[in-house]
């Protein structure tokens, strides 16, 4: 396990490289990278002594951190190197390159790369494309950060992940790194969303537009308020109409409510009519409230169908919507009068009325009900929904345990996004 | 290819030469030459010849790089030799820049006080105006304002032809060299030549060809487009230099600014010729204040890869925007603040042009022979000779400028 933790490649570039007698051996110049599972790793070192170049194995290395770098064989039985174009070498072909997109636009430099020891090799886990790197290529990172402390600022780390940067071709050769546009749908929308917000303004629209529908409306709900507005308004009324159609009503509403009036108007225009009443009814409510963070989307059934019907409707109903995890029991008035969890309905008879299952004693909380008090409710009756009632006990909406969730903490994107 | 496809080529990918070259007479240039005239009448002419000769191979060199790369030069150093040698040579650009900018801020500030325009007025309305332009306009407004502007350079032709010169004493002098022992003749000559061949210029070429998408298949046409634009710059160039040549030396005026030569024309040749000398000086020094400040930024983005383009705003490109902003800002106060050491900031930023100039030539060279990139399109032998000889002349003269400025050799001017 020659490498613990993590070190910057520009840490230990040029460091010298110790025999096991504790000699220095040379220098290390470059690394020779090769596919791994499932980020790329070092396959071996390339050290020059005396103008030659020689390369020692991965597997022969005995230490690899910023402070010392040795081997475990012995200046007779190392090899010697030849620079060969079919090698990925790290500093000569991906540092200081251009990361592109799949249309060839620039974005980023690479300015340093992050390894990381993973299962006793040392793999490629990010690059660094911020001042930082370009800061430690220059050995003033240290100095510059005592610098802005003076300001009470600091150096941001701007990191882009490996897992989003593919090679173009699997020989690992080409100069540029990319984001295949292929690749993108694949990931979770909630990565997609990381990488918008990593790299540039434009390059991250761009990013966006070429995303399907379904992948761009999941995407978004995902990225900061000002940047959904940012890539909205951006974006011609019909197709945004269309993206913002796919979301849940309430994603949609929070993302409408942060764009100009006139923008929203003009969006809403194009949206299906039942769709944007649903959306307007829901944009009618404060936002840290439980009318603000509730879905309009629910199940709801009347009490006298049987659990055979149920089923039935739900496999249509089910489909369309996000939190089905339980079936509410309204009566011809639209009242809520009880609830059922789809797991009483797998063990109960399927002759069975609904009203001999429900539940009657309901938690429920009115719209203008605070969204931590609504939390709290959650929480304490470990619920995954929530009903909201009008004081006339109608049913509006419901609150999903993930839109919560959401609040109380937010995103994993939306949490560590950083500016190129 | 029949005749009408190639210049209907020709007229697609013309521009980034002949723009180049053109702003590269600059209020620094125009100075040059207007102090080579008036001071050796039409000795330094002939200087002309082996300058353009130099500027045509190393322009056509970066041209070359652009074209068939598709990058710019400040990408190419810094994906060749790392972010160091890049990072250093942009801080000496800036810099240099800056006083180039200083420069040309002063040239636009004496041609308008020469038209009765307080420099207290005219440089913040000139350096706001192109400001606005710049961070508030699209590239294609920024592109034809300077198309346009570019014609105005024809002034100094004009203005030449109106000083009526003796053609026969003017053809011998630019044919026939003559070398003099005189302390401000040599660093006269070498000014010449390092007020055309300037490190921006290459960075500029590169990226407006790489920018442009003009492709290698192109490139025959784009070579013309940057042999035309080095001949007519030093063409004006010619015309600066016979202008004051004609009218000034016989009269022993001794002048150190090209705005003191326009005013001195006005005794000698006229309204007429004083106001147009005025404003192409005006003209050029607007357009170098435009250019200069710019090319900084964008090379500058380009090696450190940050977001670049006079289409972006303060918030898509914010190093871009505020590189460009602070160089006009910075110099239009070096300008404006009565007792600013301008003078020793000017020869500042022509020591440390001098210094970067090699290293960028050098570096080019390098690059324009990688086959891995460049492929057939290296440079042939008989080119890399011209080159490298101009590299060497280029540094001998720019280490005799450097060394000259801070140990000058004789007063300048106490020699005759």
């Amino acid at each position: 396990m020659p490498l613990f933790g993590e070190l910057f490649l520009s840490d230990v570039i040029k460091q010298s490289v110790f025999d096991p007698k504790g000699e220095i051996m040379g220098r290390l110049r470059d690394t020779i990278v090769i596919k791994g599972d499932p980020l790329p790793k070092v396959a071996a070192l390339i050290v020059e002594r005396k103008k030659e170049l020689y390369r020692i194995e991965w597997e022969s290395m005995n230490i690899f951190n910023r402070r010392i770098i040795s081997t475990y064989l012995d200046m007779d039985s190392v090899k010697p190197y030849e620079r060969s174009e079919e090698d990925l070498l790290a500093v000569r072909d991906i540092l200081d390159k251009q990361i592109v997109d799949a249309n060839g636009a620039k974005v980023v430099r690479v300015n340093d790369i992050k390894l990381e020891g993973y299962e006793g090799d040392a793999v490629l886990v990010a690059v660094d494309v911020g001042m930082r790197g370009i800061m430690r290529r220059l050995g003033v990172e240290h100095g510059s950060e005592e610098f802005l402390r003076l300001f009470g600022t600091s150096l941001p780390y701007n990191l882009i992940s490996w897992n989003y940067l593919q090679p173009l071709k699997p020989k690992l050769k080409t100069i540029s790194l990319t984001v295949p546009r292929q690749m993108v749908s694949e990931l979770h929308p909630a990565d997609i969303a990381e990488i918008i917000s990593q790299v540039s303004r434009e390059e991250g629209t761009h990013l966006f537009r070429d995303l399907d529908i379904e992948t761009a409306a999941e995407a978004l709900s995902e990225l900061k308020p000002e940047m959904q507005a940012e890539i909205i308004t951006a974006m011609e009324p019909g197709k945004a109409a269309d993206i913002i159609e796919e979301m849940p009503p309430d994603e949609a509403a929070d993302v409408l409510s942060d764009l100009p009036t006139e923008k929203a108007k003009e969006i809403l225009e194009h949206i299906e009519r039942e769709e944007a009443e649903d959306i307007q009814e829901l944009l009618g409510h404060e936002e840290d409230t439980a009318g603000g963070i509730m879905t309009n989307e629910f199940i709801a059934y009347p009490p006298d169908a049987s659990i055979a019907e149920a089923f039935e409707r739900f496999k249509k109903d089910g489909e369309e919507i996000e939190s089905a995890y339980y079936i509410y029991i309204i009566d011809e008035e639209e009242k809520l009068i009880g609830v059922t969890s789809l797991r009483e309905m797998l063990l109960a008879e399927p002759t069975t009325r609904l009203s001999e299952i429900m539940e009657t004693k309901l938690k429920t909380v009115t719209p203008d009900t605070d969204e931590m008090v609504a939390a709290e409710i959650i929480s304490k009756y470990n619920l995954f929904a929530l009903p909201v009632v009008d004081s006339e006990g109608f049913m509006l909406g419901i609150i999903a345990t993930d839109d919560i969730i959401d609040r109380i903490l937010p995103p994993a994107a939306k949490r560590k996004r950083r500016r190129v | 290819m029949t005749r009408w496809r190639r210049l209907i080529l020709f007229f697609a990918v013309m521009g980034p030469g002949i723009i180049t070259a053109n702003i590269d007479n600059d209020a620094s240039g125009i100075t040059t030459y207007s102090v080579a005239g008036a001071r050796f009448g039409y000795g330094l002419l002939w200087t002309l010849i082996p300058t353009t000769v130099a500027l045509v191979v190393i322009q056509e060199m970066v041209a070359r790089m652009g074209a068939v790369t598709g990058k710019g030069l400040s990408d190419l150093i810094r994906e060749h030799y790392g972010i160091k040698i890049a990072f250093y040579m942009m801080l000496g650009l800036l810099i240099a820049n800056l006083g180039t900018t200083v420069a040309n801020l002063a040239g636009w500030a004496a041609s308008m006080e020469i038209l009765g325009f307080s420099k207290y007025i005219m440089i913040p309305v000139g350096a706001l105006s192109i400001w606005i332009l710049v961070t508030k306009g699209s590239y294609r407004a920024v592109e034809r304002f300077l198309l346009i502007a570019c014609l105005l350079y024809f002034g100094y032709v004009i203005s030449g032809l109106m000083a009526r010169p003796e053609w026969g004493p003017v053809l011998t002098s630019t044919l026939v060299p003559q070398l003099r022992w005189d302390s401000e003749y040599i660093v006269l000559s070498i000014a010449i030549i390092g007020t055309t061949i300037t490190p921006w210029m290459q960075f500029y070429l590169q990226s407006s060809i790489a920018e442009k998408g003009i492709k290698k298949e192109d490139y025959a046409a784009s070579r013309l487009d940057v042999v035309i634009g080095c001949l007519i710059t030093d063409i004006i160039s010619f015309f600066i230099i016979v202008t004051c040549g004609t009218l000034l030396f016989p009269h022993g005026i001794r002048i150190n600014e090209a705005a003191e030569a326009a005013a001195a024309l006005k005794p000698l040749a006229g309204e007429y010729a004083s106001l147009i000398f005025a404003l192409s000086l005006a003209n050029a020094s607007l357009l170098g204040a435009i250019i200069v400040p710019l090319a900084t930024a964008y090379y500058i983005c380009e090696a450190m890869g940050w977001e670049a383009g006079i289409n972006k705003t303060f918030k898509e490109a914010p190093q871009f925007m505020w590189i460009y902003t602070l160089t006009i800002a910075l110099a239009s106060l070096a300008v404006l603040l009565p007792g600013a050491p301008l003078v020793s900031l000017m020869v500042l930023s022509s020591v440390i042009n001098g210094l970067v100039l090699p290293f960028v030539l050098i570096y080019a060279i390098l690059l324009v022979n990688n086959e891995k990139l460049m492929g057939e399109y290296v440079n042939p032998r008989s080119y890399n000779a011209i080159a490298w000889g101009t590299v060497i002349v280029i540094i001998g003269l720019t280490a005799f400028l450097v060394v000259t400025a801070f140990f000058p050799i004789a007063p300048i001017g106490g020699s005759t």
